[in-house]
C-alpha cells in the first residue's frame, strides 16, 4: 500500500465527513471563481470599449467612477492633439443605450466621419452619414443583422427614428454590435455639447507610446491614458470597488471555509485519537503523522477545488441567462481564476487544518491509546 | 533470529520509578533483567504496575525516575524514540488495536511507513508475515471480518513488520477463547525458539506458565521470580 492510497483509504473510510469538507471547499471556491469570472467579464466588456478604435492608446478622465461618466472638452482635445509626438487624436461620445429586452447594452458612439477612417471603421454598405445629419446612423455589421436593418432603414434610438445610411466594421465583436452617429447629433441627444467621452491617439512613426503617455498625464493630470484591457481599473473606480469586493470576498471566503475544515478536522481529531495514538505507537514520527493529516487536507481541497469550479460554470451560466444581466455578463475564465482557486482552496484547508494537525502531531502515544 | 551481543542484556532496568500526577505510585524502584532470546511473564494484580512497565519498555511512557536501557541504549538518551518504537520493539495489545478501515494486509504494512522498505517491499514482507501467523488469504478482509484469535494474530505479525529485537505483549490473551489462546502461544514459542526475546504481561497463570521466567510484582515492584 503506497501513502497515497493510506490517505484515500481514511479519506474513503469516513464518507460523510469528506463529503461534507470537499462541498465546503466547493462553495468557497465556487463563490471565488464565481465572482471572479463575473467580475473579470464585466471588467473585459467594459475594457472592450477601449479596443474599438484603433489606437496606440485611449485618454479618459482621471478617476470618474464609471469610464462612461468620462469627459473631455474641446480645449482637453485640443491640447492632446498638440503634445509632442501625438500624431492623432480622435475625440468620441460613447453612450451604453438599452434598444430592446433583446439587446440590454447596445453601444453608441458619436464620430466625426472624417475620423471614420482613422478609427479603424470600415464602411461595407451604403455610406457614412454626413456630419451634421440629425437623424442619420450607420450600423455595425452585427448589430444589423442582429436588428434585422439594412440601408435605407429607419433605426429607433434616443427617442428619434434615424435613417441607416450604412452598414460598418470595425474588426472589433463589440464595436461592430453598436452604432455610430455624427459626433454634434449624439452631443445634442445627451446635452453636452463641446464635450467628448474619450480620445483615442496614436503616435507618431518611431515615438514611444509610454513618453508620450507620460507626457500627456504630466500636462493634463486631470486625464489618464489606457493602452491595455488590464490597465482600464485605473481609469474606472466602479471597476476598482469591483476588484476590491472580490479580494474582500476572496479572503472571507477563505476564513469561514478555515473554520469549517478546521472545526469539522478537531471533531475528526477526537474521533481519531486513538488511531493516531497506534500510529506513534508502532513507530510514526510526527512528521509523518502531519504529512498523512495535510495529505488528506490537500487532497481534500484539489478535490473540492475542481468541484467547485464545475460549478461555477453552471453557476456563472445561469447567471448570464438572467433577463438583468443577458448581454452584460460574459463570463472570463482566466488562468488567474483558476489560480485564485487553486489558493483558496488549499488557503483554507492548510489554515484550517494546521491547529487540528499539530495537535494530533503533539499527542502523547499513551494518553491517545487510552483515549476513549 | 536476534544475536545477543557479548554479555548484553536484552533488557536491563534500574530503580524504575513512575508516580502519575496525584501521587499514584505505579512503580516504586523496580529492577529487572531480561536475557536475549528469553521469554518472560509478568504476573500480578490489577494495578500493581505490569503495563506501565511494558509501556514504559514500548517507549510509550517515560519514568519519574531510574534508568532503562534496551539493546545496550539507555531510553533517556534516545532522541528519536519513534524510531525505537518502530526499530527496536514490537507491541501487542490486549485489544489487537487494528485500525478497522484498513484492510489486514495494510494493518501489517502500518509500521513499515518510513522504514527501509520500498512500497513493494511493505508488501511482500506483510505477506509473508501473515502466512508466517497462518493467515494466508485472510490479506484483504478488514478486522471485523476477523475472530477475536485472527485479529490478535494480525496484532502480532504487525508488531514484527520491522524485524524488532524485542516483543512486548501486554495481556495478549486476555480477550482470547480458550483454542485461539492456544495457538496464539504455538506462536510465541515460535518466536522464542527463532531467538526473539519475549515479554508478555499476563494475569493467567497457564498463560505465564509457557515463559522461561515469571515475575510477580505486587505495588510496582518485583516480589518473586520464578524460572522454568
Amino acid at each position: 500500500m503506497s501513502f497515497v492510497h493510506l490517505i484515500t483509504r481514511n479519506l474513503w473510510s469516513k464518507k460523510a465527513r469528506s463529503i461534507g469538507l470537499i462541498f465546503a471547499v466547493a462553495f468557497a471556491v465556487l463563490t471565488v471563481v464565481t465572482l471572479g469570472v463575473t467580475s473579470s467579464g464585466l471588467e473585459q466588456s467594459a475594457a472592450a470599449i477601449i479596443s474599438v478604435g484603433k489606437a496606440d492608446f485611449t485618454v479618459v478622465q482621471k478617476g470618474v467612477a464609471d469610464t462612461l461618466s468620462s469627459t473631455i472638452d474641446n480645449e482637453q482635445l485640443a491640447r492632446l492633439q498638440h503634445t509632442p509626438g501625438v500624431a492623432s487624436a480622435i475625440g468620441v461620445l460613447v453612450e451604453i443605450q438599452k434598444i430592446n429586452a433583446a439587446n440590454p447594452v447596445f453601444i453608441e458612439i458619436g464620430i466625426n466621419p472624417s475620423d471614420l477612417e482613422g478609427f479603424g471603421v470600415r464602411v461595407v454598405a451604403g455610406s457614412p452619414y454626413s456630419p451634421t445629419a440629425a437623424h442619420e446612423v450607420m450600423l455595425g455589421w452585427r448589430a444589423a443583422a442582429n436588428l434585422g436593418l439594412h440601408v435605407g432603414d429607419r433605426f429607433n434610438a434616443n427617442g428619434t427614428f434615424n435613417t441607416v445610411t450604412g452598414i460598418y466594421s470595425t474588426g472589433n465583436a463589440f464595436g461592430d454590435a453598436g452604432a455610430m452617429f455624427p459626433l454634434p447629433a449624439i452631443q445634442g441627444y445627451n446635452r453636452v455639447a463641446g464635450i467628448v467621452t474619450l480620445a483615442f491617439a496614436k503616435v507618431n512613426p518611431g515615438t514611444s507610446v509610454a513618453a508620450v503617455t507620460r507626457r500627456i498625464e504630466l500636462a493634463q493630470p486631470e486625464l489618464t491614458t489606457i493602452r491595455t484591457a488590464a490597465q482600464f481599473g485605473r481609469a474606472d473606480r466602479d471597476l476598482i470597488y469591483l476588484q476590491a469586493a472580490v479580494n474582500g470576498s476572496t479572503v472571507l471566503a477563505i476564513l469561514i471555509g478555515a473554520v469549517i475544515v478546521g472545526n469539522t478536522m478537531l471533531l475528526s481529531l477526537f474521533e481519531r485519537t486513538h488511531e493516531f495514538g497506534l500510529m506513534r505507537a508502532v513507530g510514526w514520527t510526527r512528521r509523518r503523522m502531519v504529512s498523512l493529516l495535510l495529505g488528506e487536507s490537500l487532497l481534500l481541497a484539489l478535490i473540492g477545488a475542481a468541484l467547485g469550479v464545475a460549478l461555477s460554470f453552471a453557476v456563472t451560466a445561469g447567471l448570464s441567462r438572467l433577463p438583468a444581466l443577458r448581454g452584460v455578463l460574459h463570463p472570463n475564465y482566466t488562468e488567474d481564476v483558476f489560480w485564485r482557486a487553486l489558493y483558496t482552496a488549499l488557503g483554507m484547508t492548510l489554515i484550517g487544518a494546521l491547529y487540528p494537525t499539530t495537535r494530533a502531531a503533539l499527542l502523547s502515544p499513551l494518553k491517545a491509546l487510552s483515549y476513549e | 533470529m536476534n544475536e545477543a551481543p557479548d554479555g548484553q542484556l536484552a533488557i536491563e532496568v534500574k530503580g524504575l520509578i513512575r508516580v502519575f500526577p496525584g501521587h499514584v505510585t505505579a512503580l516504586a524502584g523496580l529492577d529487572l533483567d531480561v536475557h536475549y532470546g528469553e521469554m518472560v511473564a509478568i504476573t500480578g494484580p490489577s494495578g500493581c504496575g505490569k503495563s506501565t512497565l511494558l509501556n514504559i519498555l514500548a517507549a510509550i511512557d517515560s519514568p519519574t525516575a531510574g534508568s532503562v536501557i534496551v539493546a545496550g541504549q539507555s531510553l533517556a538518551h534516545i532522541r528519536d524514540l519513534s524510531e525505537y518504537r518502530r526499530h527496536e520493539v514490537g507491541l501487542v495489545f490486549q485489544l489487537h488495536n487494528l485500525l478497522p478501515q484498513l484492510s489486514t494486509l495494510a494493518n501489517v504494512e502500518l509500521p513499515m511507513f518510513g522504514s527501509k522498505f520500498s512500497a513493494h517491499q511493505r508488501r511482500a514482507r506483510a505477506l509473508e508475515l501473515l502466512a508466517d501467523v497462518d493467515l494466508k488469504g485472510c490479506e484483504q478482509r478488514l478486522p471485523t471480518e476477523l475472530s477475536g484469535g485472527e485479529r490478535q494474530r494480525v496484532a502480532i505479525a504487525r508488531a514484527l513488520a520491522n524485524e524488532p529485537k524485542i516483543l512486548l505483549a501486554d495481556e495478549p490473551t486476555g480477550s482470547l477463547d480458550s483454542a485461539s489462546t492456544e495457538r496464539f502461544l504455538d506462536l510465541l514459542r515460535h518466536l522464542e525458539s527463532d531467538g526473539m526475546t519475549i515479554v508478555m504481561v499476563t494475569h493467567a497463570p497457564d498463560v505465564a506458565a509457557h515463559a522461561h521466567r515469571i515475575i510477580e510484582m505486587r505495588d510496582g515492584v518485583v516480589v518473586n521470580e520464578n524460572t522454568s
